[in-house]
C-alpha cells in the first residue's frame, strides 16, 4: 500500500507512476492540452508515456511530448489522487538528458541557454549590447525585418522579452539592517534573471524586508540555485549549483531564506530531491533538506511575520497573476493576495483561467517559442479583459513573458512584482512610479 | 520496437492517407507510443491500442471520417475526454479512434432562449462558466464536470449529484447534430422544443456512441437559484441515515441532492482532505436544497427536523459558497481518496429502488464480511444510485478476483431488488455481458434490431452496450451476423 | 398455425373508426401476454393494426390506410404504485383520471397536464403531447422511466425499468412516446412521480400588445420565481393573457406570487399607464387572505391588471375537441411573435385562431375552428413553416383535410433514420400504416 503523502524521495519512480488512476482531472489545467487537445500533451498522457518507456527505450515521440511540458505543475494542484507529477517529470527529464541524443542545433541552443542563464554576471553583460541595441533605434527596424525570426525564433523571443533598460540601481550591500527592532535574520538569494533584468525588484525586496524588521543578508558570493537546470533535466548541473548555494547560505547563518522569484523558490524547496536524484551522498541530501526547510516565498514570509510598517494608499486597479511555480509549485496563492488586500485603496482582481500557465515557464519560451507565444497571447488577452492598470506577479519570467505579450497585442500594461508594489506602499511613493514601464 | 509491438492493421493502414487528407497531418496519430496513450478511458482495466487515432476539428471532418469507415467497414470508436468509467471509449484494435478533444468551441450562449450551442469536446463545467454572466447554468453535473465533455455526457446520458431534482443529460438536450454510422450528418431539434417525428434525440442520448457521433449540441440552461443551502447530518448508523432519506422523500420535499457516505468512506475522505466531518459518524448525509429563498427556508426547517427525528446527532448547515464547498469536499474527494486507505479498488455503479436501500446495504455488509473484502459506500441516496467501492490489495494473490466477485454480487443484488446494473456510468464493455441479468433475450434482441437500423454494418463502437458472443460467449437472444435488411440489400450503405 | 389471442375478436363498426377508417376487427386483450399473442396472430395474417385507448385521439395523426385489427387497451388497466419510491407502473389502458386519483391519495402525481379529457395513459404516451406545466419537471418523455411494448411480430419487449436512475440499454420508450403506436403497441409504462405541491397560485395577466408579451416573458425569464407553467393564451380577436403557475409551500407561493406580480407589473407598466416598476409593487395582501391556501375563494383585486387565484382555470391545458390543431414549436423567445404571426396568418385567410401553450418553452398549439378548408390549413402551415427554426405539425385534422392530402408534418429532420427504425421494428409496415410521418405517402424528401 502506498501513501502519496510520504516524501517523494522515499518512493520509487514506478511506485509514483502507480498513483495515477487515469481520471483526467489534470487535462483542463494543462496548458499544452488547452492548446492542442491531444492526450500525449496532457499530464495523464505523459504519465502514460513515462510508464510505456519505463522499461523501454525513449522514443523520439515520447521525448517530444516530455519536452512540450512547461512544468507549470497546474496538474499537481488539480490531481485528486496526489500524483507527484513534479517528481515524475523531473526524473524523466534527467533521463532524457542522459539517454536521448538531441539533434545538433537543439543541443547547441540548450548549451547556449545554460551557459548563459544560470550565470548572473554573464546575463548582466548581455545587457550592455541589448541596451545599446535598443538605444540605437535599430530595434524596431530589426524586428520589422524579421531577420531575427529567421535566424532563430528563440533568439527573437529573448530580444522581445527583454524589458526596456533603465539605469541599473546601485548594487545591494551584503547586509541591509532592519529598521527598528530586529524581528528576524533572513538570507536573500538574488536570482539570475531577477538580478540581471529586474534589479529594482531585489532592491525593493530588501527594503521591504528591512522596513518590516528584518536583518537581510545578501551573500556576495552567491550563485545560481540550480532550479532552471533542474527543471530542464540537467540534474548534475543543478546539484552543483545547489551545493554551492547551500554552502553559501550555511555560512550566512540565517533563520529563513526569503525568495522573491517563484521559479527559484519552487526548486529550492526540493533541493534534497535534486541532490538525491543526482546521486549525491546522504550528508548532502541532509544538508539540502535543512536548506530547503528554510526556503520561503517573500509573500508567504511577510504574511507569517505580520506587518509593522505603515501602508500608504495606492489608488490603482491591479490584477494578480499566479506564477505557476508559486501557486502550483509552492501552494502560495492566498498570501500575495492578502498582502495586496492590505494596501489601502488598491483594488485587486483575479485573471480568468488563472490556473493556466502564461507560457514563460523557465526557459520554455526560449526552447518552444511558438506554444509559449500562444499561451502568452491568451494570458495577455485575459489580462487586458480585466481593464486593470497594472499586473502583479511574483516571478520575473512571467513578468517578461506577459509584458511582451501585452505589447504585442497592442494593449500595453505596466507589469510589476509584488515586492515593488509593497515597497511603493511602504514608502508612500507616487503611483506614477509603478506605472512607468 | 514498440512500433513492431503494435503495428497498424492493414485495413486501417490503408485508410491513413485518406484520413490525413481529411484531418490534416497533425490530426492523425499513427505512431505506436502515441496511439498507446489512448488505450483506455477512465476505466483502465480494459485496454486496447487503437489502430489509428484521429483528432478532427469540424463536423465535416467527422462526417468524412465516418463515411470512410462506413465505406470500408472499418469500425470507429468515439472518445470525448476519456473519463468514462465503463470502458465505453475502449478503442478497437482494428479501428479508428475518433477523439472530439479538439472540438471545443462554445458556439453560442443564447440567454433569451435559455440555451447554449456547443461542440462535443467542450467541458461540462465550461458551459456553466460561459452561462454564468447571464445568471444561468447547465444543470447536469457529473462529478468529473470540470473535465468530462458534453459530447461524452450525451453518449452516456450523464447525471450527477443534482440530477435528483434536475434530471439527466437527456432532459437538457434540445438539439443535436449527429453523424450517423452511415456517414449522414443530421440536425435534430434545435432551440425550439418538441422536434417533429420520433424523439431521436431521446434515443440518441445515452446510446454510448453506438448510433453515431454528436458534433454540435444545443443544451437548455437553467436559471441560477435564488438560494442554495447545504446541510450535513451525522448519524451513528446507516439505518438511521436511510430512515432520514425515506422521511425526506415521504414528506414531499425534493432536494436537489441527497448524498450518503458510510464510515469507511468518511475515513478515506478525512485521510485525503481532512474534511472535518462530525467525529464518530457512521453515516453522513449531505442534503442540498435550492430554489426561491422562501421555499428553501421552509424545506430546510423540515429537513433538519426529519434528520433529527431519524436520529441525527449533529447537523450543520452551510449557506455561503465557502461553507458549502467544505461540506462537499469530503464527498467529492471520496473516490480518489479511497486510494489512500487501499492500494486498489473497484468503483461499482448500481441502482436500487430507494425503499430497498436499507436491505441492500445490509446485504452488502454481509457480503463484505463473508468475503473479507472491505466495501466503502458512497452514493446518491435520493435516487438509490449506489457507488460501492470494493477495496483490495492487488499485491495479494486472488484478492482482485474476490473483489470482482463481491462487486458482481452487488450488481446481482441491485437487479434482484428491481434496480439497474448502471445508474450513470453506462454499460460500455465493462457491463455488456451483464445486460442479460437485467433484460430478457427478447428485450436484448429488440435493442439489437434498433441498433442495426442505424448501424447495419456494426461499425459504430462495436462490442459496447450489448452482449456479443466475442465478448461474453454464447448469448441467447442476440442476433448474429448481418442484419436481414443488409443481406437482402434493402439497407443502404455508403 | 396458431390462432391464440385472436379468438376474442369482434367485428368493427363506425364507432371504432380511426380517422374515419372503420376497422375490420376489434380485440380487447386482457393482459400483456394476450396482447402479444394477438399481435403474433395478426402478423401471421398480415393484418394492419391500430390501437385505441380512451378513444379521445382516434382522429389524431395521419389517416391510416387500412385497419384490419383495432386493439382496444381498455382491459389493460392496472396500477402498481411504489409510493416510497415515487414510482408507478401502469397498464396502458388505465384512464389518466384514475391514475391521477390513485396517486393523489398518496400525495403524489404524474407531473403533466393532459391535453384531452378522458384519455388513457397509453394514449397520452402514444400522442406524446402535454400541456403547459412542463417547466420544472419536463414533459412525458422526461418522466417515463420504463416501458413494455409489444412489437409488430408479437414479441413482448421491455426497456428501462422501475428506478428513476438507469442508463442500461437504449431508451426505446422515447421513440414510442409520441410515436402513435407505429413502432409497437404500448402495454405498460413506468413513470417517475413528484410530490403534490401543498399550494398553488395562478397569475393571470392581460397582455395589451405583442411587445408587452415579449417584455413580460423576458422579465419572467430573468426572475428566480421558478414557475411551473408560463402559458400564453391568445384568443380569437386578439385578446391575450399570460397565466403563470407557481407551485410550492403555502408561504412560498404567496411570496413568489407577490414577486411575480411585481415583475409582471413592471414589465407591463412600461407602456400605457404609470411608472414602471415603481416602489410599492408587492401587492398588499387582500383582507381575509391570510395565507390559508385552501381558502375556497381568494381572488385578489387585480394589481397592475394581474389577477391572482389559487386554482387553475377550468379546462386547464385541454385542447379544443373539434377543428384542426397545429403544434407550433419555436425558439422560446419567439413565442409571443409566433402567436402574433399565427393570428396574422389567420386574419389573412379570414379565420379566427386561438394560440395557447407554454410560452417559456416555445411549445404552442394553434387551434383552427371546425370547418376551415384544406386550403386555409395549407396556407397556415406554409406561413408558419416558412420561418427558420419553427416547425408546425398537424396534431388533428378534419376528414376533408386528410382527403385533400395536406402535408401534416412538414420537413422532418432525421426522417430517413426514423424510417430505418420503422423498417427494423415493423418490417411489414402493418402498425397503423399512414398514421405517422414514417409512412407519409407523398413524402419523397430525404436527408442529404
Amino acid at each position: 500500500m502506498t501513501d502519496p503523502s510520504e516524501p517523494t524521495t522515499a518512493r520509487s519512480f514506478e511506485d509514483l507512476l502507480g498513483d495515477c488512476v487515469h481520471c483526467g482531472f489534470c487535462l483542463p489545467t494543462c496548458p499544452t492540452h488547452v492548446l492542442w487537445g491531444q492526450e500525449m500533451d496532457s499530464p495523464r498522457g505523459r504519465i502514460h508515456l513515462m510508464a510505456q518507456t519505463h522499461d523501454d527505450v525513449l522514443t523520439e515521440a515520447a521525448v517530444g511530448h516530455f519536452d512540450n511540458c512547461l512544468g507549470c505543475l497546474a496538474c499537481v494542484t488539480a490531481c485528486p489522487s496526489g500524483v507527484a507529477y513534479d517528481a515524475l517529470i523531473e526524473h524523466t527529464r534527467i533521463r532524457v538528458e542522459e539517454e536521448h541524443d538531441r539533434p545538433l542545433p537543439e543541443r547547441a541552443l540548450r548549451g547556449a541557454i545554460f551557459a548563459l542563464f544560470p550565470h548572473r554576471r554573464r546575463l548582466r553583460l548581455l545587457r550592455g549590447p541589448l541596451r545599446a541595441y535598443q538605444a540605437s533605434g535599430a530595434s524596431s527596424l530589426v524586428r520589422r525585418s524579421g531577420l531575427l525570426e529567421r535566424v532563430s525564433p528563440a533568439l527573437a523571443t529573448m530580444e522581445r522579452v527583454a524589458p526596456p533598460l533603465s539605469a541599473r540601481p546601485p548594487a545591494l550591500p551584503e547586509r541591509v539592517p532592519a529598521v527598528g527592532r530586529v524581528r528576524a535574520r533572513v538570507g536573500m538569494p538574488l536570482g539570475c534573471v531577477q538580478d540581471a533584468f529586474f534589479p529594482e525588484v531585489n532592491t525593493a525586496t530588501a527594503r521591504v524586508l528591512a522596513m518590516e524588521g528584518c536583518d537581510v543578508v545578501i551573500p556576495r558570493d552567491q550563485g545560481c540555485c540550480g532550479s532552471l537546470s533542474g527543471h530542464a533535466g540537467r540534474g548534475a548541473e543543478a546539484a552543483g549549483f545547489a551545493k554551492a548555494l547551500i554552502a553559501c547560505f550555511e555560512r550566512a547563518d540565517v533563520e529563513r531564506i526569503v525568495v522573491n522569484s517563484a521559479g527559484c523558490g519552487s526548486g529550492m524547496r526540493h533541493t534534497d530531491r535534486v541532490l538525491a536524484e543526482a546521486g549525491e551522498d546522504e550528508s548532502w541530501v541532509r544538508r539540502g533538506r535543512a536548506f530547503a526547510a528554510k526556503v520561503v516565498d517573500l509573500s508567504e514570509f511577510l504574511v507569517e511575520l505580520g506587518p509593522v510598517a505603515e501602508r500608504h494608499p495606492i489608488p490603482l486597479h491591479a490584477v494578480y497573476h499566479d506564477a505557476c511555480h508559486l501557486s502550483h509549485g509552492q501552494g502560495v496563492t492566498r498570501q500575495p493576495r492578502a498582502l495586496l488586500a492590505a494596501i489601502p485603496e488598491l483594488r485587486v482582481s483575479d485573471l480568468p483561467d488563472a490556473e493556466i500557465c502564461c507560457g514563460s515557464a523557465g526557459v520554455y519560451n526560449l526552447l518552444k517559442p511558438e506554444p509559449a507565444r500562444e499561451l502568452g497571447d491568451r494570458k495577455a488577452a485575459d489580462a487586458a479583459s480585466t481593464g486593470a492598470d497594472l499586473l502583479v506577479s511574483g516571478n520575473p519570467g512571467c513578468s517578461l513573458q506577459i509584458a511582451s505579450a501585452l505589447d504585442r497585442a497592442g494593449t500595453p500594461m505596466a507589469v510589476t512584482h509584488t515586492a515593488r508594489l509593497l515597497d511603493a506602499s511602504l514608502r508612500g511613493l507616487p503611483v506614477e512610479r509603478l506605472l512607468r514601464p | 520496437m514498440t512500433e513492431t509491438a503494435h503495428p497498424i492493421p492493414a485495413a486501417v493502414a490503408a485508410l491513413v492517407p485518406r484520413l490525413r487528407r481529411i484531418c490534416g497531418g497533425d490530426g492523425v496519430l499513427t505512431d505506436a507510443s502515441r496511439r498507446r496513450v489512448y488505450e483506455s478511458d477512465g476505466l483502465t482495466r480494459h485496454r486496447a491500442v487503437p489502430g489509428v487515432v484521429v483528432l478532427p476539428t469540424t463536423a465535416e471532418q467527422v462526417t468524412a471520417v465516418v463515411r470512410l469507415c462506413a465505406e470500408t467497414g472499418v469500425p470507429f470508436v468515439p472518445r470525448g475526454a476519456g473519463t468514462g468509467l465503463s470502458a465505453g471509449a475502449l478503442p478497437h484494435p482494428e479501428g479508428v479512434l475518433l477523439s472530439t478533444s479538439r472540438m471545443r468551441r462554445i458556439i453560442e450562449v443564447d440567454p433569451d432562449n435559455e440555451c447554449a450551442v456547443v461542440e462535443p469536446g467542450v467541458a461540462n463545467l465550461d458551459v456553466s462558466r460561459a452561462a454564468a454572466p447571464y445568471g444561468l447554468y447547465y444543470a447536469p453535473d457529473p462529478s468529473s464536470q470540470q473535465v468530462c465533455s458534453v459530447g461524452g455526457n450525451v453518449a452516456e446520458n450523464s447525471g450527477g449529484a443534482h440530477c435528483l431534482k434536475y434530471g439527466f443529460t437527456v432532459d437538457h438536450v434540445r438539439g443535436l447534430d449527429v453523424v450517423t454510422p452511415q456517414g449522414a450528418l443530421l440536425r435534430l431539434g434545435g432551440k425550439a422544443p418538441d422536434a417533429p417525428g420520433h424523439d431521436l434525440i431521446g434515443a440518441f442520448v445515452g446510446s454510448e456512441g453506438t448510433l453515431g457521433i454528436a458534433t454540435r449540441i444545443t443544451v437548455g440552461l437553467t436559471r441560477l437559484p435564488e438560494r442554495t443551502v447545504t446541510l450535513l447530518s451525522a448519524f451513528t448508523s446507516m439505518d438511521a441515515g436511510g430512515r432520514a432519506v425515506s422521511a425526506i422523500i415521504a414528506a414531499g420535499v425534493l432536494p436537489s441532492a441527497i448524498e450518503m457516505m458510510d464510515a469507511l468512506a468518511i475515513e478515506a475522505a478525512e485521510a485525503a482532505v481532512a474534511c472535518d466531518y462530525p467525529a464518530g459518524a457512521a453515516c453522513v448525509l449531505i442534503v442540498e436544497l435550492d430554489g426561491p429563498a422562501v421555499e428553501v427556508e421552509a424545506e430546510l426547517a423540515e429537513v433538519v427536523r426529519l434528520c433529527a427525528s431519524a436520529g441525527a446527532f449533529e447537523t450543520r448547515t452551510a449557506a455561503d459558497a465557502d461553507e458549502r464547498a467544505r461540506i462537499w469536499k469530503g464527498r467529492k474527494s471520496a473516490f480518489a481518496a479511497v486510494g489512500r486507505i487501499s492500494p486498489a479498488y473497484i468503483v461499482q455503479d448500481g441502482v436500487v429502488p430507494r425503499t430497498a436501500l436499507p436491505e441492500v446495504l445490509r446485504r452488502i455488509t454481509e457480503l463484505s464480511a463473508e468475503s473479507g473484502i472491505r466495501v466503502a459506500n458512497v452514493f446518491h441516496a435520493g435516487d438509490g444510485n449506489l457507488h460501492p467501492l470494493v477495496l483490495f490489495d492487488d499485491a495479494e494473490p486472488g484478492a482482485a478476483e474476490r473483489a470482482e466477485e463481491v462487486s458482481g454480487a452487488i450488481l446481482d443484488l441491485c437487479v434482484e431488488h428491481g434496480g439497474s446494473i448502471t445508474g450513470e456510468h453506462g454499460v460500455g464493455v465493462d457491463k455488456a455481458c451483464k445486460m442479460p441479468r437485467m433484460y430478457s433475450p427478447d428485450d436484448l434482441e429488440t435493442f439489437d434490431l434498433f441498433r442495426r437500423a442505424l448501424d447495419p454494418r456494426g461499425i459504430a463502437n462495436p462490442d459496447k452496450l450489448l452482449p456479443t458472443p466475442r465478448l461474453c460467449g454464447e448469448v441467447p437472444g442476440v442476433r448474429r451476423g448481418a442484419h436481414p435488411l443488409v443481406e437482402s440489400g434493402e439497407a443502404e450503405q455508403f | 398455425m396458431t390462432r391464440q389471442g385472436i379468438e376474442d375478436v369482434r367485428a368493427g363498426g363506425p364507432d371504432d373508426a380511426v380517422c374515419g377508417v372503420v376497422p375490420t376487427h376489434v380485440a380487447r386483450p386482457r393482459d400483456t401476454e394476450t396482447l402479444g399473442r394477438l399481435l403474433a396472430g395478426a402478423a401471421e395474417r398480415g393484418w394492419s393494426v391500430a390501437v385505441r385507448g380512451g378513444g379521445t385521439a382516434q382522429d389524431w395523426g395521419g389517416r391510416p390506410r387500412t385497419v384490419d385489427l383495432l386493439v382496444d387497451t381498455g382491459a389493460l388497466t392496472w396500477i402498481d404504485h411504489d409510493a416510497g419510491d415515487l414510482v408507478v407502473e401502469v397498464g396502458a389502458g388505465t384512464p389518466v383520471a384514475e391514475l391521477t386519483a390513485t396517486l393523489a391519495k398518496a400525495g403524489q402525481r404524474l407531473s403533466v397536464d393532459p391535453v384531452r379529457a378522458g384519455g388513457t395513459v397509453g394514449g397520452l404516451l402514444a400522442t406524446g403531447v402535454c400541456g403547459p406545466r412542463r417547466l420544472r419537471t419536463g414533459t412525458l418523455r422526461n418522466l417515463v422511466i420504463g416501458m413494455t411494448v409489444v412489437r409488430a411480430d408479437g414479441v413482448v419487449a421491455r426497456s428501462g425499468g422501475r428506478v428513476v436512475k438507469n442508463v442500461a440499454g437504449y431508451d426505446l420508450a422515447k421513440l414510442h412516446t409520441g410515436g402513435y403506436g407505429t413502432l409497437g403497441v404500448i402495454a405498460s409504462a413506468a413513470f417517475r412521480l413528484h410530490p403534490l405541491p401543498p399550494a398553488l397560485r395562478v397569475l393571470d395577466a392581460p397582455l395589451p400588445s405583442r411587445e408587452a408579451a415579449t417584455r413580460a416573458l423576458a422579465a419572467l425569464r430573468r426572475s428566480t420565481v421558478v414557475p411551473a407553467a408560463v402559458e400564453l393564451d391568445r384568443a380569437p380577436g386578439g385578446r391575450s393573457h399570460l397565466h403563470v403557475v407557481l407551485e410550492g409551500t403555502s408561504a412560498g407561493v404567496e411570496a413568489r406570487a407577490d414577486e411575480t406580480v411585481r415583475v409582471l407589473g413592471a414589465a407591463l407598466a412600461v407602456e400605457g399607464r404609470g411608472t414602471p416598476g415603481d416602489g410599492g409593487t408587492a401587492m398588499a395582501r387582500g383582507e381575509g387572505h391570510g395565507g390559508t391556501e385552501d381558502a375556497t375563494s381568494s381572488d385578489r383585486a387585480p394589481e397592475n391588471g394581474v389577477r391572482v387565484t389559487d386554482r387553475l382555470p377550468d379546462g386547464w391545458g385541454l385542447l379544443p375537441t373539434e377543428g384542426t390543431l397545429i403544434r407550433l414549436s419555436v425558439p422560446p423567445a419567439r413565442s409571443a411573435a409566433a402567436a402574433a404571426r399565427a393570428a396574422e396568418l389567420g386574419d389573412a385567410v379570414g379565420t379566427d385562431l386561438r394560440t395557447t401553450g407554454s410560452a417559456r418553452a416555445g411549445a404552442l398549439v394553434v387551434a383552427v375552428p371546425p370547418g376551415a378548408s384544406a386550403e386555409v390549413i395549407g396556407l397556415l402551415l406554409e406561413g408558419l413553416r416558412s420561418v427558420p427554426e419553427w416547425s408546425a405539425t398537424v396534431l388533428r385534422a378534419e376528414p376533408h383535410v386528410h382527403e385533400a392530402g395536406v402535408d401534416l408534418w412538414g420537413e422532418v429532420p432525421g426522417l430517413a433514420v426514423m424510417r430505418a427504425i420503422k423498417d427494423a421494428l415493423d418490417p411489414g409496415h402493418r402498425l397503423a400504416p399512414g398514421r405517422f410521418v414514417t409512412d407519409r405517402p407523398d413524402d419523397l424528401r430525404e436527408e442529404p
